[in-house]
């Protein structure tokens, strides 16, 4: 058999995402805002498994820093424009693909031609300050075009990815989708993709009805519940019902309000509200009511969902039920707090929706100190038209070394952090924050490679499942820190 | 052994002119390198870390695949200066999808050779040299498990109890859309061989289903190489690099997917399962590349704390990371010095003793050779063939009457470099 000189090429890669997931690829188009390291790293990432086109926005003029710290630049291309020459050398890595570059300036034409962009299938920005990146995300959004906002900036990287709803999917409660399924007349791909919840609340349904509304209870019972999942399995390789059937137990089991959560609901500070109570306190009595009324014995939806095998328009649906339904939650007990304010004779403004919120989005992680401080970072760059950049640190016996403009450096970041913290209504100061601000002052804006070619990996990868449509893509943000070698993933 | 073996395609010697500067090159490096952070080592000096440090730093790679590709660059733009690489391959045409170094034309060229000239090429000042000692890092970029265990086997053994004589190895391995990368100091952190339970079992398939109920796609193409080929063709030694080869073995499960009614043999799935492919991208070789390259800037400049040691990466369902600290195992058959116990049947047979070992998850020996430990008679040598001859008659006698409760048997493996004391303990 004669095998094609593209299949041979691409044949390590068709097998994890076939000729489908193939030909999506060579007809997307990518475009990346700047030049820099980590954008270049990504189109490499991108050129070698044979994206259609991408082309470069970029109106810079390549210094020797660039060359320092880019594959993609030789030191006879200082001076030249940027887009173009690493266009030329990644072009290189792949004859199949269109590289085009625009040396224009990407504020300029977001600015001035925002419509420029709706040509793509997917923007990437490097280095672009947040008001433009404002008005790019709000072009693309309503064109259901995917955005990719990335940060790298010493040992830290960045990366938040905007994709709009699909609107192809309609909304409906999980009940109503789950109903959208019907089992028997899927083909086999499509049942090796149902979604595990889908299954079980099918399949837990279907006992129901046979068990007069009960659940299953007794452990004879949930074997009998779980073989009844076994046989609905059309071969032994569905991974979708092996996960229903390690979450089978759960199916089973009646919801309850954790046993710590009902002790701090019993906590007398959460019982006796009055003016003097914290914030934290009126908000934990605004759940209790909730689990009270509105939630008939339940705590308000987290709305995260796990990772389960599912195409992703069907986990993307699951994920727009369960992010709704926390909606609806939040407002409710935002509702209460209201009320409880109202009652204490304090202001309802006074605790803000963001920390009502924020309390369910509370992450306990250290990484999202790093987050803060590259937004504090841009936030200096809006005003100096530069980034924080000085020797700010030292040990004990050369403390003295530091100057006056280090140290003026490191007390406007930050003043932009703390401005940040209040904005976002985060009263529980970051550990080591001090640290964090030396090590950005440190790092002076600096791209290094290492950091560029892993954050251009995860980005990459990211737009691979993206554009394929295959694997389940990050929900929103990851922060990765690659002093402590860790990443995070936030919904931002 | 593997040294000689390896070194076959070294290429080098080939010095460049005196590394040529230019304004700015280094500027992003030296925020990091001539100012003091809080994380640092307290023996940072903040002095242009690279002159210093990194010109004077001799780096091993070892791979000039998916992940050398990467890491060679990484070196290169992060200010080593000396790095040498060794390889074994030649450069194929399934490499070019994420071997970024190669071009078409390279097809059929060594890889160590073709990388490094890249290198020099694009990044000037890299010197590349053509033997490999003295070196303070070792970086892998391996996707054989059995390379790896030599290099660590080896880093292991060299230290011989004198501390200057450790050697850092970093290591990364990718596999689809997932890798991990480790930092392992030989005798101080937990090696290689210490963590190989967590390598994911080789998908096998049971005899039985292939030859009787097939279901699989696999199953079929395992029935075609495992039972048909031999009986088949018993004279000729099946080369899975042969295409003719694999378009017979191909044929064969499909006509025996169409009797069983099975879809979806192809020849690409064919070639798979019998060469045993593993997916790879050039995404998540950027991703394990760079956590390795960024783990030996840090260790040599200390400019940051190192990796302690291993961060596993998933990329397939969301992004997900996870970094820990993996613990040396007392008993490993490497970096260990505890006897294992294990615990047998009175009633073993040498030779299920034997096959025993080769399936235990944690340590998995290719080809043992067994002798007591006390006396240093031989159980069962695989080799040379005079020894292999005269033992063979044991493989089917029981264990307990050449080894009494609570004796020590000695296993090495003509395959690896490690030597295993187990203590038998009859149940």
């Amino acid at each position: 058999m004669h095998v094609d000189k593209k299949t041979q090429k691409y044949d390590r890669q068709l097998r994890l995402w076939h000729a489908s997931g193939q030909t999506a690829l060579e007809t997307a188009k990518v475009c990346l805002i700047n030049g820099t390291a980590t954008g270049c790293e990504i189109l490499k990432d991108l050129v070698l498994p044979g994206i259609g086109s991408f082309t470069v926005v970029d109106d810079k003029i390549v210094d020797g820093s660039d060359v320092g710290n880019t594959f993609f630049l030789v030191p006879d291309s200082i001076g030249k424009s940027r887009a173009q020459a690493v266009t030329e050398f990644l072009q290189e890595l792949n004859e199949d693909v269109k590289g085009f570059h625009f040396s224009e300036n990407p504020i300029a034409l977001i600015e001035n031609q925002p419509e420029y962009f709706l040509q793509f299938s997917i923007v990437i920005t490097t280095n672009i300050p947040e008001k433009p990146l404002l008005k790019l995300a709000d072009t693309l959004w309503n064109a259901k075009i995917p955005l990719v906002v990335l940060r790298t900036v010493g040992f830290i990287g960045y990366f938040r990815i905007a994709l709009p709803e699909h609107t192809n999917v309609p909304f409906l409660s999980l009940e109503q989708y789950v109903k959208t399924f019907n089992f028997d007349t899927l083909d086999s791909m499509d049942h090796g993709h149902i979604p595990y919840v889908v299954i079980l609340l099918k399949y837990l349904e279907q006992w129901k009805q046979d068990h007069d509304g009960k659940l299953p209870s007794t452990s004879a019972e949930r074997n009998e519940f779980k073989q009844l999942i076994q046989s609905g399995k059309r071969n032994a390789d569905e991974e979708n019902f092996d996960e229903a059937l390690s979450s089978a137990w759960r199916a089973c089991t009646v919801t309850k309000v954790p046993r710590q959560v009902e002790e701090i609901f019993k906590d007398s500070s959460c019982e006796n509200i009055t003016s003097e109570s914290s914030n934290f306190w009126i908000i934990v009595r605004a759940i209790r009511e909730f689990v009270a009324n509105e939630g008939q014995g339940l705590l308000p939806l987290a709305g995260s969902v796990p990772d389960m095998k599912a195409y992703t328009s069907g986990y993307v649906a699951m994920q727009n039920i369960y992010r709704q339904k926390a909606k609806e939650d939040i407002s409710i007990v935002r509702a209460h707090v209201h009320d409880i304010l109202t009652s204490i004779g304090r202001s309802v403004d006074s605790i803000s929706d963001d920390e009502i919120d924020s309390r369910w989005l509370r992450d306990s992680q250290e990484n999202i100190v790093n987050y803060v401080l590259i937004r504090a970072m841009d936030r200096f760059y809006e005003s100096h038209n530069r980034y924080p950049d000085a020797a700010t640190f030292f040990l004990e016996d050369d403390a003295e070394e530091a100057s006056e403009e280090a140290r003026s450096e490191f007390s406007t970041l930050k003043t932009y952090v703390n401005l940040l913290l209040g904005e976002w209504d985060i009263t529980n100061y970051p550990e080591h924050l001090d640290n964090h601000i030396h090590e950005i002052c440190r790092a002076g804006g600096s791209e290094l490679a290492n950091i560029a070619s892993l954050l251009g990996g995860m980005v990459s990868q990211e737009i691979i499942k993206l554009i394929t449509r295959q694997y389940i893509p990050i929900n929103n943000s990851i922060v990765f820190d690659g002093i402590r070698s860790m990443s995070s993933s936030y919904i931002l | 052994m593997s040294e000689t073996q390896m070194q076959t395609d070294l290429q080098g010697g080939l010095e460049t002119a005196a590394s040529k500067d230019w304004p700015g090159r280094w500027s992003h490096l030296y925020k990091i390198l001539d100012r003091r952070g809080p994380f640092a080592d307290p023996s940072f000096t903040p002095d242009h870390g690279d002159e210093i440090l990194l010109n004077t730093c001799r780096v091993l790679v070892i791979g000039a695949g998916g992940l050398g590709c990467e890491i060679l660059k990484n070196l290169a733009l992060s200010g080593f200066k000396n790095i040498e690489v060794i390889d074994m391959d030649t450069i194929d045409v399934s490499n070019l999808n994420r071997q970024f170094l190669f071009r078409p034309s390279d097809v059929g060229k060594p890889k160590a050779k073709v990388a490094s000239e890249f290198i020099m090429k694009r990044v000037p000042g890299v010197k590349d040299d053509d033997y490999y000692l003295g070196f303070q890092l070792i970086i892998c970029g391996l996707d054989s498990v059995e390379a790896r265990r030599w290099i660590n086997a080896t880093l292991v053994n060299l230290v011989d109890g004198e501390p200057e004589r450790i050697r850092v190895l970093v290591d990364g391995g990718t596999e689809g859309f997932k890798g991990q990368a480790r930092v392992i100091i030989p005798t101080i952190t937990s090696c290689y061989e210490c963590s190989l339970d967590m390598l994911g079992k080789q998908r096998t398939f049971p005899i039985c289903t292939i030859a009787n109920t097939p279901r699989l796609p696999e199953h079929c193409i395992e029935w075609a190489s495992a039972i048909h080929w031999p009986k088949e063709r018993p004279d000729i030694k099946m080369d899975t690099d042969d295409p003719i080869h694999i378009q017979w073995l191909y044929e064969t499960a499909l006509k025996r997917a169409k009797e069983f009614n099975i879809t979806g043999v192809t020849y690409s799935l064919t070639q798979g399962v019998v060469k045993n492919i593993i997916p790879a991208i050039a995404s998540t070789n950027a991703i394990i590349a760079a956590s390795c390259c960024n783990e030996a800037f840090k260790l040599i400049t200390t400019s940051q704390p190192y990796l302690n040691n291993y961060m596993m990466y998933t990329g397939n369902e969301g992004l997900y990371t996870y970094t820990f600290e993996h613990q040396k195992k007392p008993d490993c058959p490497v970096c260990g010095n505890e006897r294992v116990t294990m615990e047998i049947s009175m009633e073993i047979t040498v030779e299920d003793f034997i096959e025993y070992l080769k399936e235990k998850q944690d340590i998995q020996l290719k080809k043992p050779s067994l002798s007591h430990a006390v006396t240093n008679e031989k159980i069962y040598w695989q080799s040379p063939p005079i020894f292999e001859e005269k033992t063979r008659p044991n493989l089917e006698r029981k264990l307990l009457e050449m080894v009494k409760q609570g004796d020590e048997i000695t296993v090495t493996d003509t395959t690896l470099p490690i030597s295993l004391q187990i203590v038998v303990s009859y149940i």
